[in-house]
């Protein structure tokens, strides 16, 4: 479920390389990003970079990977039972339906029909049982699958499997997406390099991060149209971008807005903007400290140019936040809660009222586990104080940052992945005993609200309440989320159909092919 | 002069190549005590870096005694040192045995390195003696000029350059270094730009090095001797010059083994070669103190021995000399 974490940076110089790269070469338009045209052609081998260190590959489904590559290979040789969607955000994958008790407690899942694993075996209930139950005994476990104990995940028959939840919570099988990747029973620690999956791919090789994977001819979800696909593990996004403006690869895979600038200039690149993809929100400490008062919370969010933090921190490449999270949700409220404006006159008059002190300098953390996370940081500052706060960046080494000013810290810049649920936001880190609760927020009203949302049966009493949810986020919460950053991937002239989705859609290949 | 002239004890010989290995392995081992410690400064250890969002206090604890984070800092040392006589090389923060983590990418940056190596070996003193031929002239001022250039460039400004020069815009060579299915490099015309931007500065500091010495060389009484005898330029050089000038030249090239193992971190992360240069800088990043030691052992022990046969040999062509 979660983003894990990301630490690749853009290394000062390439960055500088490969902007002279695009000053030498020809002007133009970027291609047409990806028109599916003509009938997809099947075979071709599709060459696809990913991000990662080789030495913190992680061959196991359900261990922590940190490596893009890792998650991108893995997702394409197991299944999840869900998986991310085009318009709703939970589709189906190894998991044909899903359907709950009038409680909203008992969740029984179907395997789709004709699932087997590579090895030719039938995927049954107790294979999922019993990999799920192998992911919910990891370290990470109860934040995968929350509310969701380990004994109340069982098989009924051999098609059905049944989760129990702890409390009614209607958005169960959202939780089921991510890292829900289904082996087969009994697969032993030892065997995880080999073990067989249901996924639309099966592994050919593997080396030191780097992997060829060949079609699934069986695969339940359909016809699989490349022949095979090649993963190449890159340690930085400037390297990537290279490869692929050499033509080593096909597909640079979540390369970042700098390449996109670059490739711009190439008519031959396409550009590929996956909208939602990640939000870098400044979180402000609401249980205490100088942000305790909502007035002052509010006139931060006032003191923003959101505009002008698309434009130079995203490159341009994303969208503007209206400080409530979740903006890939199709329950997203968007246009029905006014967009936050800069308003430096009323910022100053609400800090006035509040007695804020604005002869103290603050402190805002940040990290570089991200591009531009850092340069957000020390635009907001040179912003803010224009509305008469004086704030000083204190850039912070990622392992310190983690330990000591994540969920602590009065003022910081935090950063999630998963964006395309306002319940998972609500659920992860805004109701008061939610274990991520990065502001330190318990708001009666709004607790109150995420639980009509979650336990309501209802379809109209569902959206009333999430619209609640992000009317109170939007008023008095501790985010200032100023804008979504597009998840950029760049492709070759001959790729179609790659995923537009924000996030880990990023890894569904299997409808991917490459044009003659 | 009766000294010299008498053979030196083969005994004694053999105790000061003894004392000379054992010296260089106490120096290995302080300095790998030292990159303990000093991971273990760092902020954060092991079990945050490798956990994600969620895991609570519990789990981070279980983490860290899993990883035996809990005991002290010696301990592990001492535990982690007790396995290197055996080749273990312990685990990663992963857990993932350290030997089986650079199994792959050792080979390969030994291969960078070496090359690198060989072609500074061979580069370097053919430019130092053609410079060498007419000193003060054309050839001397532009290969010292040059070399003095290079030599202050770093790695990844090198590296920048030939992947314009020579990727980009000629398409001449391939711009990022792919993984075969062995783990080794895809493709031969892979290692060109990464062996040039390692090689390159390391020649232009050991061109500089081969100049002096054979200028040193050029003052001694027997090379005058044969100046005034008329012998050819080339002969005096080749057959009189080189000769004494060796070891110097020898001692630079060795001791560039241990810059070219600095530079190929820069390097392998430019052209994304698969070698330690990015399991380091990962490794760094986790805290991982038993993967961080085990790639300076490796490469500790190769700079090690490349600088042990570097004395052995400038003893050999000196004959005890210097």
């Amino acid at each position: 479920m979660d983003l894990t974490r990301r630490r690749f940076l853009w290394a000062g110089g390439g960055v500088g390389a490969a902007a002279l790269l695009a000053a030498c070469s020809e002007g133009g338009t970027s291609a047409s990003s990806g028109a599916d045209s003509g009938p997809p052609r099947k075979g071709g081998t599709l060459r696809i970079g990913a991000l990662g260190r080789s030495g913190a590959v992680i061959r196991d489904p359900h261990g922590t990977q940190s490596n893009e590559s890792d998650y991108l290979i893995i997702s394409l040789l197991f299944d999840t039972l869900t998986a991310p969607g085009r318009g709703t955000n939970t589709a189906a994958r190894l998991a044909s339906a899903w359907k709950a008790s009038d409680d909203l407690k008992t969740w029984r899942f179907t395997i789709a029909e004709g699932a087997t694993f590579h090895d030719g075996s039938p995927v049954t209930a107790d294979d999922v049982v019993w990999s799920l139950r192998r992911l919910r005994d990891t370290p990470a476990g109860a934040s995968r699958l929350p509310g969701i104990r380990s004994e109340n995940i069982t098989a009924d028959g051999a098609g059905t499997v049944v989760l129990v939840s702890d409390y009614a919570n209607a958005e169960l099988p959202l939780l089921t997406r991510l890292t829900t990747f289904v082996m087969k029973k009994d697969t032993k620690d030892s065997e995880l390099d080999r073990a067989p999956g249901t996924g639309p791919f099966k592994l050919d090789r593997f080396r030191d991060g780097n992997a060829r994977l060949v079609r699934n001819d069986r695969w339940h979800g359909g016809a699989v149209l490349l022949d095979a696909i090649e993963v190449t593990l890159f340690q930085t996004p400037q390297a990537m971008a290279n490869a692929l403006l050499g033509g080593q690869i096909d597909v640079a895979s979540n390369v970042g807005p700098v390449a996109a600038r670059i490739a711009a200039a190439r008519r031959d690149i396409q550009v590929i903007r996956r909208p939602d993809d990640m939000a870098m929100p400044i979180v402000m400490r609401t249980a205490d400290g100088p942000f305790a008062d909502a007035r002052v919370r509010e006139a931060l969010r006032l003191a923003v140019d959101r505009d002008a933090m698309v434009e130079q921190v995203l490159s341009g490449y994303g969208t503007v936040g209206n400080d409530v999270l979740g903006t890939g949700d199709p329950a997203y409220v968007g246009a029905g809660i006014a967009q936050r404006r800069r308003d430096l006159v009323k910022a100053r008059q609400l800090l006035r009222q509040a007695a804020f002190d604005t002869s103290k300098t603050y402190e805002l953390y940040t990290t570089e586990d991200i591009a531009g996370l850092a340069e957000s940081a020390t635009l907001f500052a040179t912003q803010v104080r224009e509305a008469g706060v004086d704030i000083k960046v204190v850039k912070q080494e990622s392992a310190a940052f983690w330990d000591k000013t994540w969920l602590k810290g009065d003022l910081y810049t935090s950063y999630w992945g998963t964006n395309d649920s306002v319940v998972f936001f609500a659920s992860k880190t805004m109701v008061s005993d939610s274990g991520q609760n990065e502001s330190g927020w318990k708001d009666p009203a709004f607790d109150t609200a995420y639980r009509k949302a979650i336990g309501a049966a209802d379809a109209g009493e569902r959206k009333a309440a999430l619209r609640e949810i992000q009317r109170i986020q939007h008023e008095r919460s501790g985010y200032i989320l100023w804008g979504m950053a597009d998840g950029i991937d760049l492709a070759g002239p001959k790729v179609r159909g790659l995923p537009r989705l924000p996030g880990y859609g990023r890894v569904q290949l299997e409808r991917a092919w490459l044009a003659s | 002069m009766a000294g010299l002239l008498r053979r030196p004890d083969p005994n004694r010989r053999a105790w000061r190549v003894v004392l000379a290995v054992v010296r260089r392995a106490v120096l290995l081992a302080v300095l790998l005590a030292v990159v303990f410690a000093a991971v273990e400064l760092l902020p954060g250890d092991a079990a945050t870096a490798t956990s994600e969002r969620g895991e609570g206090e519990a789990a981070l604890a279980e983490r860290r005694h899993l990883l035996g984070l809990d005991r002290p800092l010696f301990t592990r040392f001492w535990e982690w040192m007790a396995g290197l006589p055996t080749g273990d090389l312990g685990t990663s923060a992963r857990g993932v045995p350290v030997a089986e983590l650079l199994g792959g990418p050792f080979p390969n940056t030994l291969l960078l390195g070496g090359l690198a190596l060989a072609v500074t070996a061979a580069v370097s003193p053919a430019l130092g003696c053609w410079a060498s031929l007419r000193p003060g002239g054309a050839v001397d001022r532009t290969v010292r000029g040059s070399a003095t250039a290079v030599l202050a460039l770093p790695e990844f400004v090198v590296a920048v350059g030939l992947l314009l020069v020579l990727s980009s815009w000629t398409g001449w060579f391939p711009a990022v270094t792919l993984t075969g299915p062995d783990g080794g490099v895809a493709d031969p015309s892979m290692l060109v730009l990464p062996v040039l931007a390692l090689a390159i500065p390391q020649i232009g500091w050991n061109t500089r090095i081969a100049r002096a010495a054979l200028a040193d060389e050029s003052r001694a009484p027997h090379i005058e001797t044969a100046v005034l005898d008329g012998l050819p330029r080339r002969r005096i050089l080749l057959h009189h010059l080189l000769p004494g000038a060796v070891p110097a030249i020898a001692i630079g090239v060795a001791t560039s083994t241990g810059m070219l193992f600095g530079g190929a971190v820069v390097v392998e992360t430019v052209f994304n070669y698969p070698g330690i240069g990015g399991v380091l800088t990962g490794a760094v990043t986790d805290r991982d103190a038993p993967l961080v030691a085990g790639v300076v052992a490796l490469t500790g022990a190769v700079i090690t021995g490349v600088l042990l046969v570097a004395d052995l040999l400038r003893v050999r062509f000196t004959g005890g000399r210097a």
